[in-house]
């Protein structure tokens, strides 16, 4: 259950943190959204990425836990960047 | 002209990285995949069902080593842990008999009976690859261990600062796009997973640590031995009296051991002069906790009473215990331990395209593409025989385990010497061959030899892949399915490969032969 609930929290915070990003707003969102909001994503995405430490710490122990959310981390990064590499395939997909 | 820093790390990072970097892949595969070392061992012994060690299978081992192993020095029991690839093992010296002379029997953890299992050295040997190598002394393989992951180090730390853009090009990874794409891929992997890299690089330098300083020792100590002895002193001594007694039954004896120190679980145990007065029953305990380092037991064998153990290490002792346990993961459930081995993929993935992107690079840069300079060659060369070479090679080990006779002398030499001939077939091949058609074909080779391993293991064992789905067998099921998997992934890399020649065949066709790779600022 902790090791759910890691994987998907830092799945999360990357997904905020990559939407952040004007570039890939751009590719995404076909628009670039206001600093105001790229700000908010960016520190939404910072909290969900610490509170998934916090699961993690708590749930697992300090010390298990902090290696499993290092993997769930690089786990969740590898996953968006695998859905960026296959945006036309999603965005068709998504609106036809 | 001075150059800027970060040109200076930028060379720094190529050459750090290149010159041991063909080592440093064999180490990252053989390391990612010893990850599962104890899983690998036990579809290569698929003889073995893993059980834990039952009370009868206790008392047919306490039964034989009295009757066979009478008057022997010692006695020795070594208990399969829950991860399987180990079989209930007991053994002893007759007396006056050295190492040779040793006697060993496998016994089924469940019923007792003895049973025999083919003789492989497992997923172990490729966990001893990872730092030992092969076909050379122990030390040197250390030594050379040790420097290239000294390099590593260097080259990770160098390798941050050359990036330029770590957090803009977080996310990035673009196919199709020539030197761009290699760039993006060693990027991505480089990043996505660097605090494992850190970890696993430095707690690696540590496991070898008295191997790269041993000043440390000679300048402390009058003899290693001195060392040893100071930093883990042994625990008591017997020398055999001249009074016999009679050793306590074993279960009893580990059961005492259980009582003694509640959630203790026995690994190894060890007897000496069972059978005398001044016996000493040494316990191992399976301790697969992060930093959960426990004393052995030591019992009398006479009165099974406990021993009073050497003092327990210090704090840099305990330290060093934990950095070990980090690198090893042996700690990790199934949930970690998959996520250690895909960091380690990721990692074996960044060398690889480390040492590809070297050649990808340099190649819009030779004067004579179709003749390039011998160190380019040599590199183009060691990249394909390596990457490729390794991959096909241990492929071909857990072939051999499936495919040698099982009667034939030195079987489990065999089937570590037929992963380097595949190896050495695989880079010998290669070399006869043009680059680009080189790197289709062994990648080729390598998919087609992954697929072929669920196949024949359905057709030389009773533990096929819809067999294991039916017993649910999950060892059995997802090791047939990782093979798949990378097959897949080695006939994808050969397409990937095959198709771009085309592409770069076509452009050579339509346009004049300049190269149009675009230069990327380092």
């Amino acid at each position: 259950m902790t090791h759910v609930a890691t994987a998907l929290l830092s799945l999360g915070g990357f997904a905020l943190l990559f939407l952040a990003m004007a570039r890939h707003q751009q590719d995404w969102l076909r628009r670039k959204l206001p600093d105001q909001q790229s700000r908010r994503l960016r520190q939404a995405g910072f909290a969900l990425l610490s509170i998934a430490f916090l699961i993690a710490g708590l749930g697992l122990g300090w010390g298990y836990g902090s290696v499993a959310w290092f993997g769930w981390l690089s786990a969740g990064a590898v996953t968006i960047v695998t859905l960026n590499c296959n945006r036309e395939r999603i965005l068709t997909w998504v609106r036809p | 002209m001075k150059a800027s820093l970060r040109q200076t790390m930028s060379t720094l990072h190529t050459w750090t990285g290149l010159l041991p970097g063909w080592l440093l892949f064999v180490i990252f595969l053989f390391g990612t995949v010893a990850f599962f070392q104890q899983e690998i061992s036990q579809w290569m012994r698929p003889e073995l069902t893993p059980a834990p060690v039952s009370a009868k299978a206790i008392e047919t081992a306490d039964a034989i080593l009295r009757k066979d192993g009478a008057g022997a020095d010692d006695w020795t029991l070594s208990l399969p842990g829950s991860r399987g690839g180990e079989g209930f093992s007991i053994s002893w010296t007759p007396a006056g008999g050295d190492r040779s002379s040793q006697q060993e029997r496998m016994l089924d953890a469940t019923s007792g009976d003895l049973t025999s299992v083919r003789d492989t050295r497992g997923g172990f040997f490729l966990y001893r690859m990872h730092f030992d190598l092969h076909y050379m002394p122990v030390m040197w393989a250390r030594l050379l261990v040790s420097l290239a992951a000294l390099a590593m180090l260097v080259a990770i730390l160098s390798g941050v600062v050359t990036h330029k853009k770590i957090f803009t090009d977080f996310f990035l990874l673009r196919f199709g796009k020539g030197q761009r794409s290699w760039l993006d891929a060693h990027n991505v992997t480089a990043v996505l997973a660097l605090p494992f890299y850190l970890m696993i690089t430095y707690t690696g330098l540590v496991t070898l640590l008295f191997t790269l300083m041993p000043w440390a020792i000679s300048a402390n100590f009058p003899s290693t031995d001195a060392y040893y002895e100071a930093a883990f002193p042994s625990g008591p001594k017997s020398e055999p009296s001249e009074t016999n007694a009679v050793l306590r039954p074993i279960p009893e004896l580990l059961q005492r051991a259980r009582t003694l120190r509640p959630g203790f679980e026995p690994s190894y145990v060890s007897i000496s002069h069972p059978g005398n007065a001044a016996a000493i029953v040494r316990i191992w305990p399976r301790t697969e906790t992060l930093g959960g380092h426990q004393p052995m037991l030591y019992l009398n064998g006479a009165t099974g009473e406990p021993l009073a153990g050497p003092r327990e290490s210090g704090a840099a002792t305990a330290t060093k215990g934990v950095m070990i346990d980090l690198h090893a993961g042996r700690y990790a459930n199934p949930a970690l331990r998959w996520l250690y081995f895909l960091s380690g993929v990721g990692g074996t993935i960044m060398v690889g395209s480390g040492l590809v992107l070297w050649t990808v690079k340099r190649r819009a840069k030779l004067p004579d593409p179709a003749r390039p300079h011998f160190g380019f060659r040599l590199v183009e060369r060691l990249n394909i025989g390596v990457i490729a070479g390794a991959s096909a090679g241990i492929a071909v080990y857990f072939l051999a385990n499936r495919l040698l006779d099982p009667a034939i002398a030195k079987r489990a030499d065999w089937e570590v010497n037929a992963l380097f001939i595949a190896w050495g077939a695989i880079f010998v091949w290669s070399l006869g061959r043009p680059a680009r058609r080189a790197w289709v074909e062994t990648l080729a080779a390598c998919a087609l030899l992954y697929a072929a391993i669920p196949l024949v293991n359905a057709a030389t064992t009773p533990r096929g892949l819809p067999a294991s789905v039916m017993a649910g067998d999950a060892i059995f099921i997802l090791f047939d399915l990782m093979m798949i998997l990378t097959a897949t992934g080695f006939a994808f890399a050969a397409r990937k490969v095959a198709t771009h020649q085309s592409k770069a065949k076509a452009r050579s066709r339509t346009r004049q032969p300049k190269q149009d790779f675009q230069e990327v600022p380092a």
